[in-house]
């Protein structure tokens, strides 16, 4: 089991994804590998080799939501973070991975936990106070996924 | 009326960034353009920071080049503390990058330019990524470019600390030194980079030069611009991506200087235009003239086609033979002043040129795990902050990477002031893809294979403008046909 927080520690509420996962580092999170990232694609499909059920924990660009909101999807909504544009996306990472033959967790195993951000393009080390206040909801939506309490539709995109 | 096409965000590109091309009233190609987002606040929040934090807060502006950041970061910090770095952490540098290089090229090849090659450019965009070169040539290939890129990787965590975001560079030194399993383990990843790198240079040489149809789109007008070129060099004026002295060559091949980095604001200018965040460097001696290219023109570029074009040989015997091989194909080896090659102006020839980095890079590991002190254990010495200026700089992938700090006594930051590869490129870049979209579109007329032969124009470069900007779902190409008033007259979305 990998959770891997993804975006800049420095861009203000992209860092969520890391914030998210040194919070679970704080509080102890046994059997499950916590990494941080700020590049997607095949760096992604190489932290997932070898893994059975995967969590990406991201910020999320979208104006029709409220910063700070949470939300759960599976991986065919993957956020462009975890992209990269450099290599692929993660879905063609994944296609790639399996066409290998590398050891990858399905789809159905793989979950988005997303957090609305306010800001992404200002260098600064503080989250926006929205997305602070977000940081334990975000928690428990990655402890309910590890738990596998998480039931689909739960929290849904709509 | 006027018409604007809008390529955003551009496909296969890290980060975020946009074309604009204006057509005018005949539907002809008027203007292009080449757009970055800005992000804010980089220099205020590291004034104030301690300048060892540097390369660690660098390698996380961009998740593409964190190993380029990190090795200029602390040279930068070295030259502002008045440190020289231990012979075998040097050493140990030297190998983490050579690692990265291969690493990077070797994505850039088989991910993001060869596709328009080996799948084809008028190919559905959909197919045009690593999944249709795997469809096309093989899964053979794409088990080595997973094999390439996770032995390279496997070295940078184990000697840099991190698989990503790496963390070992410290002032004077190295965190580890090298022990003898890992060199044992390193030579193996050495000699298999070589191969891969001939193998890689097989399937160009096989599908792109062996295919008339590509073969004239390398030597044809439409990716061609006579810019300058600037590139670092060793004491052999052989390229040099880690450490070395910055040559500029003019467009026919006359050296135009030579300068320690330290020095690059003597040479270098940045102008700046109202319709981009990015600035646009120049070589002072020249001056800027506008977008043009040509002799006068003060542009240039700082691609791996630039750094063969300002070298004299390669570093490394394989690499040597792919150099002349390259430049003969251009009718260029030894036809320029003083006996030197004729510079390449052809830019798709760039992808070329990147695999023959790729080997020079896979060599120099092979050398490097061979030197009698690479294993000497003293990696770490005693650092004094102080005040001082100093500049990092290297050769990322993508172009020449400054770094320029200046700190106090306590050494903390007062100054702080990057040149990345990709702003050295930004005008070429705009020239390159105007040259492409006025030669490709006319009478109003294009579809999704003329754009991407318009993307190639710039792809090519290996832009890198990592932004971060981010939302769920796909991030498509979109196109849009705008009056001259804005208006939108008709937009396609492409995946």
């Amino acid at each position: 089991m990998i959770v891997i927080g993804l975006g800049s520690p420095f861009l203000t509420d992209d860092s969520v994804g890391p914030r998210v996962v040194r919070e679970l580092v704080r509080q102890g999170c046994d059997g499950v590998r916590l990494v941080e990232s700020h590049a997607g694609g095949m760096l992604l499909l190489e932290e997932l080799a070898g893994t059975r059920r995967a969590v990406i924990v991201d910020a999320l660009v979208d104006v029709r939501r409220e910063p700070g909101e949470v939300v759960v999807s599976g991986v065919e909504n993957h956020s462009r973070n975890a992209s990269c544009g450099h290599d692929c996306t993660l879905t063609q990472a994944l296609a790639m991975g399996r066409a290998m033959g590398l050891s990858l967790p399905a789809n159905e195993h793989i979950h988005l936990v997303a957090i609305t951000a306010g800001d992404v393009t200002t260098f600064s080390e503080q989250l926006t106070a929205p997305v602070q206040a977000a940081l334990v909801g975000a928690c428990s939506a990655v402890r309910e996924i590890l738990a596998g309490d998480f039931q689909s539709g739960q929290r849904e995109m709509s | 009326m006027k018409q604007r096409i809008t390529i955003d965000p551009i496909t296969r590109l890290e980060g975020h960034g946009k074309i604009e091309i204006f057509l005018d009233d005949a539907g002809n190609v008027s203007s292009a353009y080449f757009q970055v987002p800005e992000l804010r606040g980089f220099e205020s929040f590291c004034v104030g920071r301690q300048a060892e934090e540097m390369p660690n807060i660098t390698n996380r502006i961009c998740g593409v080049c964190p190993e380029a950041h990190h090795m200029a970061a602390i040279k930068a910090v070295e030259r502002a503390f008045g440190l020289e770095c231990l012979p075998a952490a040097r050493r140990i540098r030297e190998l983490i990058y050579m690692a990265f290089f291969v690493t990077d090229h070797t994505t850039h090849f088989y991910c993001l330019g060869g596709p328009d090659f080996i799948v084809g450019p008028d190919a559905p965009p959909a197919e045009r990524n690593i999944l249709g070169v795997i469809r096309k040539v093989g899964l053979d290939v794409g088990q080595q470019v997973i094999a390439c890129r996770k032995r390279n990787h496997d070295l940078i965590k184990r000697l840099g600390g991190r698989g990503i975001h790496l963390c070992g560079a410290l002032p004077g030194g190295w965190a580890v030194p090298l022990t003898a399993d890992m060199r044992q383990d390193f030579r193996q990843t050495a000699r298999e980079n070589v191969d891969f790198a001939q193998f890689s240079l097989t399937v160009f040489a096989d599908v792109v030069l062996g295919n008339p149809l590509y073969h004239d789109m390398l030597l044809s007008d439409l990716y061609r611009n006579e810019t300058h070129s600037m590139g670092t060099v060793n004491a052999d004026f052989a390229p040099d991506f880690y450490d070395g002295t910055i040559r500029v060559v003019d467009t026919v091949g006359n050296q135009v200087t030579m300068y320690e980095s330290q020095d690059y604001l003597e040479h270098l200018a940045e102008h700046v235009e109202p319709w981009s965040y990015l600035k646009f460097p120049y070589l002072k001696q020249f001056g800027w003239k506008g977008f043009v290219d040509g002799q006068e023109s003060g542009i240039y570029q700082a691609t791996p086609l630039a750094r063969l074009n300002v070298a004299d040989r390669m570093a490394t015997p394989l690499a040597q033979a792919e150099y002349e091989h390259f430049f003969e194909t251009f009718e260029a080896r030894g036809t320029g002043p003083h006996g030197r090659n004729l510079p390449v102006h052809h830019r798709l020839a760039t992808h070329w040129a990147r695999l023959i980095e790729l080997l020079q890079a896979a060599e120099r590991m092979v050398e490097l795990l061979d030197h009698p002190d690479i294993c000497d254990p003293n990696v770490r010495g005693k650092v004094e902050p102080r005040a001082g200026v100093g500049v990092g700089c290297v050769e990322a992938p993508r172009g020449t990477l400054f770094h320029h700090y200046e700190t106090d006594e306590r050494g903390q930051l007062k100054k702080v002031n990057m040149i990345v590869g990709t702003t050295n490129n930004n005008a070429p870049i705009s020239l390159s893809i105007m040259k492409a979209a006025t030669g490709l579109i006319k009478g109003g007329v294009f579809n999704d294979g003329i754009l991407n032969r318009v993307e190639m124009a710039f792809r090519l470069y290996d832009p890198c403008c990592s932004c971060a900007t981010h939302a769920l779902g796909k991030a498509p190409l979109e196109l849009s046909l705008r009056r001259s008033d804005g208006s939108l007259l008709d937009r396609i979305t492409r995946d």
